[in-house]
C-alpha cells in the first residue's frame, strides 16, 4: 500500500523533473526577443488555441515566457547542486575520516559558513556587487556545502567501523580509494541525490525570489518565473493567468524536485540495506 | 566535579565557542564587503554621495587599511553595537535606532510563526499517529502545498484575500478594512497574522517540522522504557513529554534560520516594516550601514538561539554534561 | 491444588509479514500458581518472549491474529484478558484480528489492561539501561511505583521506602543511586534498580524477560542470585524467561521448554536437575550442551 503511493509520487515527480530538464534544454536553443513579443493587439488574453496560457499585460505569450523563463534557473540550479554535492561530499569524506589540525580548521570553516543566514547573506552580496544569477547559484551552492558535508560525515563515521570497510583496509586499498569509491560513490549517492535536488530547488527559490523583488536577479523585459509573478502588482486583479501560471510552475517544480530527490534517495537507501 | 560546576563549565565553553563563531561569521561578512569590485567606497554608497560622507564611511569600515586591519577597526566598533548612521533610509539616525525596533518585530513574527508551526505539528502528529497508507495521499497534498516559496504563497494568498474582501464589501456594503488591499501601509495588526500564516504554510516548513516531530514522538513512544512504565501501571504522559521536550525544542530552534530567511521576502510582500523589509529597502536604496548592521544582527540571532538550545539541552539532559565533560 | 494465578490456554499469535501470515506462537498453554517460579526456556525466536509479553498486552508491532485464553485470577475473580478485548473481525469467536485499525486496537488494549498493569503483573526486560527513563532520576521512578502501590504515603515516606527498595536489591549507597540517572550507573546496577522499580509496585506476578542478557558473566550470577533472594518469601510468582538452562534451573520450580512457537515439554525443575524421567531430545541437547546430567532421552 505504502509502496504504491510512493511509486505514484516517484512517477509524478519524476515526470515533472524530466519535463523541466527537457524544457530547460529546449529553452536554451529557442530564439526569443522580448521586445518583438510585445503586442498591443492582444493584451491580457485568456487561454486560447493561439496562446495556450493567454497573454500578459504587454500582449506577450505567457507559455513562451514560461518556457524561456527556465533559462534563468536551469543551468545555475544544476551548477549550484553540483558544487554543493562535490565540495560537500569531499569535505564530508575528509572530515569523517581524517584527524588533525587541518580537519579541525575545515570543520570550523564549515561551521562558520553554516551560521550565515543564507538569504540575508545573498542579499548582502547583491547590495555590494549586484551579481548575475550564475554567480548567485555558485554562492548558494557554497552556502550548502556545510549541510552536505555534515550528512556525508555522519555516514562516513557510521561506515568506518563496518566490517567490510575494515576488510577493504586489510586488503590494502588506499584510504582515498575506499573513501571516494566505496563510501562516497557506492554508499552516499542517495544522500547526494537528495541534497543536489534540494539545492536545485533552493537556487530556483532564490532566483525567482530576487527576480520577484525586481532590483536584483532577472530584469524585465527578460523573462523569469519570479518577475512574471511580480506582474500581480501591476495587474491589480485584471487577470490571473500571467502571474498564476508561473506561480504554479514554481510550486510544482520545487515540490517535484524535493519529492523526487527524497523518493529516489529512499529507494537507493533501501537497496543498499 | 559536581553537577553545577560541570554545568557551568559546559555553559562557559559553549559561550566561548559561540563568540568564536560570531567573530568568524562577521569576518566572512566583512570579507564579502571588501571583495567589492573597484573602489570599495564607491561600490557601497549610492551615486552622488558627498565626499565627506564617503570618507567617514571609509574610516568607519576600515576601508583605508588592509583586510585584517580594517576588520579590526570595524569589529571593535560593531562589538559596541555601533554600526554607524543610516545614509538614505533614515538619514541622521544610527543603524541601531532604525534596525533595533524592526528586528524585534521580525523576531516576534518569526518566533510566533515557528511556535505555531511546532504546535500544529505536534497536534497533527498526535492526530495522525503512525504513517499509514491512508494518510499518504493527505500528507502528499500537504507536502505539495507547503513546499511553495514564501513569496509565492504570499502573493497567491493576498490575491485570494483581496478578491474575497472585495466581494464581501460589495455584497454587504461594509467599508473596506484599513489593511485592504494587501499590500498597503497600515497600523493594523491583521497583515502580521497573514504573514505568520504564510510563513507557517510556506518554504516547506510545516511538513519538515511535522515529519521531524512525528518521528520523535513515535521514537519515544516505542522506546523500551515507555513499555516498562506502562507495564508497571504508571502514567506514560510525564515520561513522554519529559523526553520529548528537548527534541521538540531543537525542532523549533534548528528551523529558526529557515524562518529568518523566509520572513525577509514575506515581510516585503506584505510591506510590514520589520527587519526583512528594512533589509530589502535599505539594499535597494544602497543604505550600506543598515544592510551590514542587519546582516550581523540576523547572524547574531542564529548564533544566540543555537547557544540557548545547547544550554537548555544540558539543563534537561544530564547526559549532555557528562558527554561533554 | 489451589487455582493458578495465571493460566494461558491455546495461545496463538500470528504476524502479517510481507511473506504472508507467520505463526510465531502456536497453541501454547501453561499456568503459574501463586508464589511459583516458572522457567521458560528456549532459544531466540522460540516465541517465549512473545507469549509472556502478550499477558501484559505489550506485543510489539502489528500482529495479525491473537487467539486463545489468558486467564488471570485477581481479587475481583477470574478474567480472561483476551475475552475482554472486543473481536474486531466478525465471525470468529476467539480470533481477534486487528491489523485493520492498529491504533484503535492499541487504545482498547491500553484501556482493558490498565487496571492489571503493575497491580497484577509487571515486567523486567533485557537491556536495563533502556528500561529506565533516561531523563528521570532512579529515585523519582521508584517513587512513582511506591506511591502507586500505596497511595496513602506522603512524599517523605515514599522516598524512604524507595531508598529501602534500593537497599533490598543490594545496591550500595542507595541514597546516591536514588539521585542518579541511568547513564551514570553500570548495566548491572541499572538492572538492580529496574528490579526495585518493578517490585516496588507490589505485583503478584513478575515477568523477567531475559533480564541478564547483555550483562557480564559475574554480574549475571549476581542478578540471578538477587532474584532468588527476593523471591524466597514466596509472596509473588515469577515467569523467568531465559535461553540459559543453568539460570532457569537455579531459579525455577517448574520449567517449560519452547521451540518454534510450541511448548515441547513441561517438567519439574528437580527432575531436570537430577536427570530424572524421560527428556525431549531438544531438552536433552540443551542439558548436554551445559554439561548437565541428561537422564533418559525420549
Amino acid at each position: 500500500m505504502t509502496a504504491k503511493w510512493s511509486d505514484l509520487g516517484l512517477r509524478l515527480s519524476g515526470a515533472v523533473v524530466v519535463a523541466v530538464m527537457v524544457v530547460g534544454l529546449v529553452a536554451l536553443v529557442i530564439p526569443y526577443d522580448p521586445a518583438d513579443a510585445v503586442s498591443y493587439d492582444s493584451l491580457l488574453n485568456p487561454p486560447s488555441a493561439a496562446h495556450w496560457l493567454g497573454t500578459d499585460g504587454q500582449g506577450r505569450d505567457v507559455l513562451m515566457r514560461l518556457v524561456k523563463g527556465t533559462e534563468a534557473f536551469f543551468l545555475p540550479g544544476l551548477m549550484g547542486g553540483l558544487i554543493a554535492v562535490v565540495l560537500g561530499g569531499l569535505a564530508g569524506a575528509y572530515t569523517g575520516y581524517a584527524s588533525g589540525p587541518l580537519r579541525s580548521a575545515l570543520v570550523g570553516l564549515l561551521q562558520l559558513v553554516d551560521t550565515l543566514p543564507r538569504l540575508v547573506f545573498i542579499i548582502l552580496l547583491c547590495t555590494i556587487r549586484n551579481p548575475s544569477i550564475p554567480l548567485i547559484a555558485v554562492v548558494a551552492g557554497l552556502l550548502f556545502v556545510p549541510t552536505v558535508a555534515t550528512v556525508v560525515r555522519r555516514k562516513v563515521e557510521a561506515l568506518a567501523s563496518e566490517d567490510y570497510i575494515l576488510a577493504h583496509i586489510a586488503h590494502g586499498f588506499t584510504p582515498a580509494r575506499i573513501l571516494l569509491h566505496h563510501i562516497l560513490w557506492l554508499q552516499c549517492w542517495p544522500l547526494l541525490v537528495r541534497q543536489a535536488a534540494f539545492v536545485f530547488g533552493y537556487v530556483l527559490f532564490v532566483e525567482t525570489g530576487l527576480s520577484y523583488l525586481g532590483d536584483y536577479g532577472v530584469q524585465e523585459p527578460d523573462p523569469s518565473w519570479g518577475n512574471m509573478v511580480a506582474q500581480v502588482k501591476d495587474l491589480a486583479g485584471a487577470g490571473a493567468w500571467p502571474w498564476l501560471a508561473p506561480a504554479v510552475a514554481i510550486v510544482v517544480t520545487i515540490a517535484s524536485f524535493l519529492a523526487f530527490g527524497n523518493l529516489v534517495a529512499r529507494k537507493g537507501e533501501e537497496a543498499l540495506r | 566535579m559536581s553537577g553545577a560546576a560541570s554545568f557551568l563549565a559546559l555553559a562557559g565553553r559553549r559561550i566561548a565557542a559561540s563568540l568564536l563563531l560570531l567573530v568568524g561569521a562577521s569576518f566572512l561578512i566583512y570579507f564579502t564587503i571588501r571583495s567589492a569590485p573597484g573602489d570599495a567606497v564607491d561600490a557601497i554608497t549610492p551615486m552622488g554621495t558627498p565626499p565627506e560622507i564617503k570618507e567617514k564611511l571609509a574610516a568607519e569600515f576600515g576601508l583605508d587599511q588592509g583586510v585584517l586591519g580594517g576588520y579590526g577597526v570595524w569589529l571593535s566598533r560593531s562589538a559596541t553595537g555601533d554600526f554607524g548612521e543610516s545614509l538614505v533610509f533614515a538619514p541622521g539616525q544610527t543603524v541601531m535606532e532604525v534596525a533595533g525596533p524592526a528586528f524585534e518585530k521580525t523576531l516576534l513574527l518569526s518566533g510566533g510563526a515557528l511556535f505555531a508551526t511546532v504546535v500544529l505539528s505536534i497536534l497533527l502528529a498526535l492526530l495522525l499517529g503512525e504513517p499509514s497508507a491512508r494518510q499518504q495521499g493527505l500528507t502528499g497534498a500537504l507536502y505539495f502545498i507547503t513546499s511553495a516559496p514564501g513569496f509565492v504563497s504570499a502573493v497567491v494568498f493576498s490575491a485570494a484575500v483581496n478578491a474575497g474582501v472585495q466581494r464581501f464589501v460589495e455584497q454587504a456594503g461594509h467599508e473596506t478594512p484599513a489593511w485592504y488591499p494587501i499590500p498597503i501601509y497600515s497600523d493594523s495588526i491583521v497583515p502580521y497574522f497573514f504573514a505568520g500564516f504564510v510563513l507557517v504554510m510556506g518554504d516547506g516548513l510545516l511538513m519538515d517540522t511535522f515529519n521531524a516531530v512525528r518521528a520523535e514522538i513515535l521514537g519515544v513512544r516505542g522506546a523500551q522504557f515507555i513499555s516498562a512504565v506502562r507495564a508497571r501501571g504508571a502514567s506514560v504522559t510525564p515520561h513522554l513529554w519529559l523526553n520529548l521536550a528537548i527534541p521538540i525544542f531543537s525542532a523549533f530552534v534548528s528551523r529558526l534560520p529557515v524562518v529568518l530567511g523566509g520572513v525577509v521576502i514575506v515581510e516585503y510582500v506584505f510591506t510590514l516594516d520589520g527587519a526583512g523589509y528594512l533589509l530589502l529597502e535599505a539594499s535597494k536604496q544602497r543604505d550600506f550601514p543598515v544592510v551590514v548592521g542587519l546582516s550581523v544582527l540576523f547572524t547574531l540571532a542564529v548564533i544566540v538561539v543555537g547557544l540557548l538550545s545547547d544550554v537548555a539541552r544540558s539543563v534537561i539532559d544530564q547526559r549532555e554534561v557528562a558527554r561533554d565533560g | 491444588m489451589t487455582a493458578p494465578l495465571l493460566s494461558i490456554e491455546d495461545l496463538i499469535i500470528e504476524f502479517d509479514t510481507q511473506q504472508g501470515r507467520r505463526r510465531v506462537v502456536d497453541g501454547v498453554s501453561f499456568s503459574v500458581a501463586q508464589g511459583e517460579v516458572l522457567g521458560i526456556l528456549g532459544e531466540s525466536g522460540s516465541g517465549k518472549t512473545l507469549s509472556t509479553l502478550s499477558i501484559l498486552g505489550l506485543v510489539p508491532g502489528r500482529p495479525g491474529v491473537v487467539s486463545g485464553h489468558i486467564r488471570a485470577h485477581t481479587d475481583g475473580g477470574e478474567v480472561d484478558f483476551l475475552a475482554e478485548l472486543p473481536s474486531v473481525v466478525s465471525g470468529g469467536t476467539a480470533e481477534r484480528a486487528y491489523q485493520k485499525d492498529d491504533r484503535r486496537w492499541q487504545r482498547i488494549v491500553q484501556r482493558t489492561m490498565k487496571p492489571y498493569w503493575g497491580q497484577f503483573a509487571t515486567a523486567v526486560f533485557q537491556n536495563p539501561k533502556q528500561s529506565l527513563d533516561p531523563l528521570m532520576t532512579i529515585g523519582r521512578q521508584l517513587d512513582e511505583s511506591v506511591s502507586l502501590a500505596d497511595p496513602s504515603l506522603d512524599r517523605a515516606a515514599v522516598r524512604a521506602r524507595s531508598v529501602d527498595w534500593l537497599r533490598r536489591v543490594q545496591l550500595h549507597d542507595p541514597v546516591r543511586v536514588a539521585a542518579s540517572y541511568a547513564h551514570e550507573l553500570s548495566g548491572g546496577m541499572c538492572q538492580r534498580a529496574m528490579i526495585a522499580v518493578a517490585l516496588a509496585r507490589e505485583p503478584r506476578l513478575l515477568i523477567a524477560d531475559e533480564p541478564t542478557t547483555g550483562l557480564d558473566t559475574t554480574v549475571r550470577a549476581e542478578i540471578v542470585g538477587l532474584f532468588k533472594a527476593l523471591l524466597r518469601d514466596r509472596r509473588r510468582a515469577m515467569l523467568y524467561i531465559s535461553h540459559d538452562i543453568r539460570e532457569v534451573l537455579f531459579l525455577a520450580d517448574r520449567v517449560i521448554v519452547m521451540r518454534h512457537g510450541k511448548v515441547l515439554e513441561e517438567t519439574s525443575a528437580d527432575d531436570l536437575r537430577h536427570g530424572r524421567g524421560r527428556r525431549h531430545p531438544y531438552t536433552a541437547s540443551l542439558l548436554e550442551a551445559a554439561d548437565l546430567p541428561v537422564g533418559e532421552a525420549a
